[in-house]
């Protein structure tokens, strides 16, 4: 009899004192926690992408609960999770634009071509320190996928050697924007509107050469457009998305068709 | 030259008009299958077949061990063939899941190790199972995993008792992976998906089938390293090979090989490259200028 | 001095000969998920080194005051794992409040750790090898806290090479079939290799 009941005494002993011990001391060494912060963080999205540049959600929630930060700060949730956050906290949520990225260059294999035989690392920060990387065009999409490595959402795809974004399926968190290593990446509004996809700064001859699609700053789309929303400078045209009426007349009038209505 | 290129696939819509609620439906898909984890798929129906062909040895073994009984009970949760087809192909939990990689690492040097860890593991499984889904109702939520590991090293105690007394030799060979099964993942992992949320048949059912996959998994692991290794066959030498066994199958760097390339193998034959494809050229924005935009797109 | 020595080689021999993943394979679940980046890999081992000292400390008198005074070896199993799973829990109450900076960076990793093989293995095995059978309290006990660290340093030299390996084939051509896992086992199948090369080297 005794055989049984001291293994189980000592089991359940251990086990008792263990229990005891472990409650005692989150009892006496509990960590007041922050509710507020507790709830923001259930509300954010989660997806702890740095976008609004906080530690990740639980670093905004924190700083929200403090009053350190505007609540509209993250791309990822929205106008839902701004809106969210705004009635947790009680204060106005304001305006939130969904956003996406667009890579501005248009440089496809059969577009562009290569000055070089790049064998290196696979990736585009290190294919553009090397004399700005193996493509002719020194501003163009590199095409190795550091942005497409980047997204978390599976939203850029590397088609004929350029980076696509889908912007079905971007959140606008801008990761892939900071990684690009020739700043090709522009997160803009949601708007239909037309952009120029060159980002190609050299004089229209040489983009010429090296680029069948390159923006040459021949200026058609500039003199063309009745909002007046596009300039061009170095060589290189823009489109102010405020001023686009999204009429199409400078995708029909350039003579490369650098420029693409996007949605 | 060919240059070197990354080709993602991105998930696309039936229709090109892009609706909100059916992109974030696929993230969702797209973020549960990541690159590192194998996705859950409808798995290939003769892996275990192929499988055995694709290995140069003969695994007679292998193929068997997959329950033929196609018995069905009609329960709640799936017929007990769809069960077994889960824990042994689809959801395997070493080759699939890769859960409980330490005992299979360790105990596959000779295929008969490999089966009695695998039978006393799965022993541990369907009791514990059994068990915790009996008190699924009264374990507070608080102290959910001490309960849980607790119920599982009783269990764990007692076979080891078992094959200390029924298999000495065993409990030789297997030395400290016996009582190690107490934090086996396989066995944490499914009392708290599965045992804690069905009923008691259900998880004892869920728990043969789990073993009789990490079995599976083990033999397949064992047979070879043991073939190779040691040029022998539960214990039975095999006529050339034993004169010229490749030692490196036997020790820890042979474990990691074989195993890595048996992933390989399962990721091989069920994937069947369910991520999404673009559809058309219809939204990109490179369209107009794509020498590949007339021809069906992008791959 | 020969403890001095004794000491010495314990722990090179948990380092080199006798590592707990590349030659026992205990705690390769962290091994393989957490070795990505060297500082979560570093931040893992040193929460490793920290459990598995701790809860030989306290398992190792109980195995030989409690277990083997009373006959129970039997339920070494059950009162390891119940000690360590309450060890590991009141470790991460008391960091929580008193070294809030340190819970930051270990803390994801101790739950990790209660369920780990190396835990449970590393106290089970010193008491095999430092038991009652061959030194007295005293000897056996501080040879098993030097076997527990430097058991615990080999994880952390094993993650650390390992994660300069993985480090290394993020930028590599790898055949499809083979890529996540199965080229990192094969990654690891030849570190374990390259460990090989000590055998022989510490006598203990």
């Amino acid at each position: 009899m005794m055989n049984i009941l001291i293994p189980v005494l000592i089991v359940a002993g251990i086990g008792i004192l263990a229990g005891l011990g472990l409650s005692t001391a989150s009892v006496i060494m509990a960590v007041p926690v922050d509710e507020t912060a507790e709830k923001l963080t259930e509300a954010l999205p989660g997806a702890n992408c740095g976008a609004c540049g906080f530690s990740g959600c639980a670093g905004y929630a924190a700083a929200l609960s403090k009053g350190e930060a505007k609540v509209g700060l993250c791309p990822v949730g929205g106008k839902a999770v701004a809106d969210e956050c705004a009635s947790i906290l009680g204060v106005d949520a304001g305006d939130m634009t969904p956003k996406a990225a667009i890579v501005r260059c248009l440089g496809t294999c059969d577009n562009t071509s290569v000055k070089m035989d790049y064998i290196g690392v696979d990736s585009c920060a290190a294919a553009a320190q090397l004399y700005g990387g193996m493509n002719s065009c020194r501003f163009g999409c590199i095409g190795l996928g550091d942005c497409a490595r980047e997204c978390e959402y599976h939203a850029i795809e590397l088609c004929n050697e350029l980076a696509i974004v889908d912007r079905n399926l971007c959140v606008g968190c801008g990761k892939c924007a900071k990684v690009c290593p020739k700043q090709l990446i522009e997160i803009t509004d949601r708007k239909p509107a037309a952009v120029v996809m060159c980002s190609n700064r050299d004089k229209g001859a040489l983009t010429r050469k090296v680029c069948k699609v390159g923006c040459i700053g021949c200026m058609k789309c500039q003199k063309n457009c009745p909002a007046g929303a596009i300039t061009v400078e170095n060589f290189v045209a823009h489109v102010d998305r405020s001023l686009c009426t999204n009429c199409g007349l400078c995708v029909e009038n350039c003579p490369t068709h650098a420029i693409q209505e996007i949605f | 030259m060919a240059k070197k290129t990354i080709s993602m696939r991105s998930a696309s819509n039936e229709n090109s008009a892009a609706v909100i609620e059916e992109t974030e439906e696929t993230t969702e898909l797209i973020n549960t299958a990541t690159a590192e984890t194998p996705e859950d798929t409808e798995g290939a129906d003769n892996k275990e077949k192929t499988q055995a062909e694709a290995e140069d040895t003969s695994l007679p073994e292998a193929a068997t061990e997959k329950p033929a009984q196609a018995e069905k009970k009609p329960f709640a949760g799936g017929t007990f063939a769809d069960a077994m087809k889960r824990g042994v192909i689809l959801e395997n939990p070493v080759l699939r899941l890769v859960l409980g990689t330490c005992p299979t690492l360790a105990t596959t040097t000779a295929a008969s190790n490999a089966i009695g860890m695998g039978i006393a593991a799965t022993l541990v499984l369907i009791c514990s199972n059994t068990v915790i889904s009996l008190l699924r109702n009264i374990i507070p939520d608080k102290v959910r995993i001490p309960a849980y590991i607790t119920i599982i090293a009783s269990f764990v105690s007692i076979v080891q008792m078992m094959v200390k007394a029924f298999a000495p030799a065993l409990d030789e060979s297997l030395g400290i992976y016996l009582p190690l099964i107490v934090v086996n993942c396989i066995i944490l992992g499914r009392a708290e998906m599965y045992a804690s949320k069905h009923a008691p048949a259900l998880s004892a059912l869920d728990g043969l089938a789990m073993g009789v996959g990490f079995t599976t998994a083990l033999l397949c692991m064992g047979t070879i390293r043991e073939i190779l290794g040691a040029g022998s066959l539960f214990g039975a030498k095999l006529p050339i090979l034993a004169n010229q066994p490749i030692l490196f199958f036997s020790l820890a760097p042979g474990g990691f090989f074989v195993f890595g390339l048996l992933i390989a193998a399962a990721n091989k034959l069920s994937k069947k490259n369910n991520l999404p494809v673009r559809n058309g050229c219809g939204d990109c924005p490179a369209a107009a200028t794509c020498s590949l935009s007339g021809k069906g797109g992008c791959k | 001095m020969n403890m001095i020595r004794m000491i010495v080689t314990i722990i090179l021999a948990g380092i080199l000969t006798n590592n707990y993943v590349l030659s026992k394979f205990l705690g390769i679940c962290p091994f393989l998920g957490v070795s990505k980046k060297l500082d979560t890999a570093m931040g893992m081992s040193a929460a490793v080194i920290f459990v598995m000292v701790l809860s030989t400390a306290v398992t190792y008198p109980i195995q030989r005051f409690v277990l083997e005074a009373l006959g129970l070896e039997y339920l070494q199993t059950i009162v390891f794992i119940l000690i360590i799973a309450a060890l590991v829990q009141l470790v991460e109450i008391v960091l929580k409040k008193y070294i809030p900076a340190l819970h930051a960076s270990l803390g994801v990793y101790l739950p990790l750790i209660t369920t780990n093989c190396a835990v449970l293995g590393c106290a089970i095995l010193v008491t095999e090898d430092f038991g009652s059978a061959a030194y007295g309290f005293g000897e056996g006990y501080l040879y098993a806290l030097s076997c527990a660290f430097g058991s615990g340093l080999g994880f952390l030299v094993a993650m650390a090479i390992f994660a300069g390996v993985r480090k290394r084939m993020e930028f590599c051509d790898i055949p499809e079939t083979l890529k996540g896992l199965p080229i990192t086992l094969v990654a690891a199948s030849l570190v374990a290799m390259s460990f090989l090369g000590f055998a022989g080297v510490v006598h203990m």
